[in-house]
């Protein structure tokens, strides 16, 4: 914990959320965003979907469904890491096939989650469309992946991992860069 | 949220896992439930990876279950029964699998009439190996499916008491479902005629009762195992009339099982020997979703041994 560095506190958080949330309704307008369903990549891209949610709800009054998804089986390191932890519940309340769907996670890195999650979401069904929403965008990615929401844009080094917390989940919200062998989990 | 992470190669015995990795495979084996509930009843984890079912032992629901499972997770499959493998023409068994290692297999599922055959194999290969069972000793896939099975009806194992029926002495299931079960807190109690069920069983902490009606009288899940005729040549019991009359489960024996038991049995059934047919086809029978589950938690076994590097 000790070689944590606060990259962005609470309230720089909930603006960048804001952010995303705003670009999200730009792209569909009112009419079409009924329409459109949240998938959140664990760990942390399922509380961002639902802040997301929330912040879409209070500026347009439409509730979006989320949902919530591990990539898990869809890892293209299977067989290479020495351990492996729990797989948590995937839940997708609402209909993939014809959905227009936003994955949302928290940091866009390599790619290579983004990649495994179309695979995944592509087994429940065939969706209009896919986009992509992040908090922050890293740069670095190894696939041709990109997102098309994004709360920043931050450099950071390879040796450093970026950690997004949530009230919910870790007690307080706040952007942290740690080194890799410190990764909060 | 677990923090618990999973790193062992093998499974070959419950008797080796801690309460915390019993009840992993459990959790992981839910997510894998619902892969065979989906319109695409697939995932591409172990893609490109081979499987050999090294079956020495006739089996076919085993077989069976292990094939889908490895095929839902996208593996390549190669069967090898003892009649197809070398041995019939006198190979040794390290030498039959250092064959099969030899074309970079990376799992072996493995059944044998040996006990401790999984585990000699294991140590000495690369591959991972999972106990499909060995003689009398283990079966630890069947014995997750049925805890899998009880926690999904009961909601959890700790404090629940489980009665298994039958021919303990040479039971795989019996002894597997044993482990388990103590492992995550559960009463066990063993039933069967005295040849069947020895006392020498109750050194390991569970109850030893050679009266069918009072071991079930207050039990949360009755497990029956499947009795084998030979063991009447044999001289374990008089007869297989006088054996049901006594340890079989039908509507007399049952008159003082609760009302919420669980009815089990690994399969496949001597219908009206060790269970009647209206209990083994009536409401508390979940013996088909142990079928069902066994599936799931052997999708969940592949997964995990395969998923880690074994360096």
């Amino acid at each position: 914990m000790d070689n944590r560095i606060l990259l962005r506190n609470a309230e720089e958080m909930q603006q960048a959320i804001t952010t995303v949330a705003d670009s999200i309704i730009s792209e569909f307008g009112s009419s079409e965003l009924a329409d459109v369903v949240l998938l959140g990549l664990y760990k942390a891209g399922v509380p961002l979907a639902r802040r997301l949610a929330e912040i879409i709800k209070q500026r347009t009054g439409i509730a979006l469904q989320c949902g919530m998804l591990d990539i898990s089986m869809y890892r293209d390191d299977f067989g290479q890491r020495s351990a492996l932890p729990l797989i948590r519940e995937t839940v997708i309340p609402f209909d993939v096939e014809d959905a227009k769907l936003i994955l949302v996670d928290d940091v866009l890195s390599t790619g290579r989650t983004i990649r495994a999650a179309l695979d995944a979401v592509t087994d429940y069904g065939r969706p209009d469309l896919i986009r992509l929403a992040v908090l922050i965008d890293r740069g670095g990615v190894e696939y041709p992946i990109r997102a098309d929401y994004i709360g920043w844009q931050i450099k950071c080094g390879n040796d450093r991992k970026i950690v997004v917390e949530f009230s919910e989940e870790d007690g307080s919200d706040g952007v942290y860069e740690v080194p890799w062998q410190h990764r909060a989990e | 949220m677990s923090a618990f992470q999973w790193t062992r190669k093998d499974l070959l015995s419950l008797y080796d896992l801690e309460a915390e990795e019993i009840s992993f495979i459990l959790d992981t084996a839910a997510e894998f439930k619902k892969v065979s509930a989906r319109q695409v009843k697939k995932v591409p984890a172990l893609r490109g990876k081979t499987v050999v079912n090294f079956f020495f032992e006739p089996s076919t629901r085993t077989r069976v279950s292990f094939e889908l499972a490895e095929q839902r997770l996208s593996a390549d499959i190669v069967n090898v029964t003892a009649s197809t493998s070398s041995l019939t023409k006198g190979e040794t068994l390290l030498d039959t699998v250092r064959n099969i290692e030899a074309l970079n297999v990376d799992l072996l599922v493995m059944r044998h009439p040996v006990p401790g055959a999984a585990n000699f194999v294991a140590e000495r290969v690369g591959a991972s190996v999972v106990n499909a069972g060995d003689g009398a000793h283990s079966h630890p896939t069947q014995a997750l499916l049925d805890l899998f099975t009880i926690r999904e009806h009961k909601g959890r194992i700790k404090g629940l008491k489980v009665a298994i029926v039958g021919d303990i002495m040479h039971s795989r299931v019996a002894r597997s479902n044993l482990w388990g079960l103590l492992k995550l807190g559960a009463e066990v109690t063993l039933v069967g005629p005295s040849t069947l069920a020895p006392k020498e069983f109750e050194d390991v902490g569970v109850k030893v009762c050679h009266n069918l009606e009072e071991a079930i009288c207050d039990a949360d899940v009755v497990n029956m195992l499947r009795i084998q005729r030979e063991r009447q040549e044999s001289g374990f019991f008089p007869s297989t009339g006088e054996y049901a009359r006594f340890f079989g489960l039908n509507s007399h024996t049952a008159r003082f099982l609760k009302k919420d038991a669980l009815i089990m049995h690994p399969g496949p059934i001597n219908r009206d020997v060790e269970l009647s047919s209206e209990l083994a086809d009536g409401e508390r029978s979940v013996i088909l979703e142990q079928v069902t589950n066994g599936l799931a938690v052997r999708m969940a076994v592949l997964f995990l041994v395969a998923g880690c590097n074994k360096n």
